[in-house]
């Protein structure tokens, strides 16, 4: 196990979360009804895709999708 | 270069948006698409695309292939353990089939991206980003003009490249 690189990694999602939360349309995801506005907040957290798509009841592309072009979620990692 | 990659969900949902996305298979003779992968796409768009491709023999599906399974499997459970975000079971899978297969892994997930630093089992697999494909099409002439296209596919994707991701091609941007 390469420690440096892990922690240059954990450094790098820590900066992904930041330019998520930055960019992210928030009037628009404190908009949504609960299962969705937890699952974008999720994504944003964590750019786990795949568990967002699972909260909200999507499809993962159909999520990424909703996330991107709706919630101006980038998506960085 | 790889003659065969093998794509998780993360590239194929980007890729398929992107306006020259048949610009891959100057790259590569056939992608390979998990049917873990195949399984959580569910959107028109990525879907067409995926079909476009499979009736082209361009992308493949790969089979369930019980040892690769099975190390997906252990990998995943041991990243679970690390304080990074973990690689799950479609990107595990990607990994060990890149391995051992040697055909590059096509990705934009964390998990996988840092796996593939960090974990020495790994270090051999070809991880390429679209970033990094991107690259390579402009130094064989596929493209004009690496920073252009780049632009191209960030607006038409919403993907973002980080200064620490393109630092690496800093002399070609």
């Amino acid at each position: 196990m390469d420690e440096r690189k892990l922690r240059e990694w954990v450094e790098r999602l820590r900066e992904a979360r930041e330019v998520r939360r930055r960019f992210a349309n928030w009037e628009f995801i404190k908009s949504q009804p609960p299962k969705l506005r937890i699952a974008l907040e999720y994504f944003v957290e964590t750019g786990d895709f795949r568990t967002a798509a699972a909260l909200a009841g999507m499809g993962a592309d159909e999520f990424v999708d909703f996330a991107r072009l709706e919630a101006g979620i980038p998506l960085v990692y | 270069m790889s003659a065969s990659a093998v794509a998780d969900t993360s590239f194929l949902i980007d890729w398929a948006r992107y306006s020259r996305s048949k610009l891959l298979f100057k790259l590569f003779d056939v992608v390979f698409i998990p049917e873990s992968v195949l399984a959580e796409l569910r959107s028109e768009r990525t879907l067409t695309w995926v079909a476009q491709g499979l009736e082209e023999g361009k992308l493949a599906v790969l089979p369930e292939l019980p040892d690769a399974s099975r190390e997906a499997l252990q990998l995943v459970a041991r990243s679970r353990r690390l304080p990074v975000r973990p690689v799950d079971y479609p990107e595990a899978y990607c990994l060990v089939v890149g391995r051992e297969l040697g055909y590059a892994v096509l990705t934009e997930n964390g998990g996988a991206l840092a796996v593939r630093d960090y974990d020495p089992n790994f270090a051999s697999v070809e991880v390429l980003r679209a970033l990094d494909i991107l690259y390579r099409l402009w130094k064989l002439g596929h493209v004009e003009s690496f920073r252009r296209e780049l632009e191209v596919y960030e607006r038409e994707t919403k993907r973002l490249y980080t200064a620490r991701d393109l630092a690496k091609y800093g002399d070609a941007l």
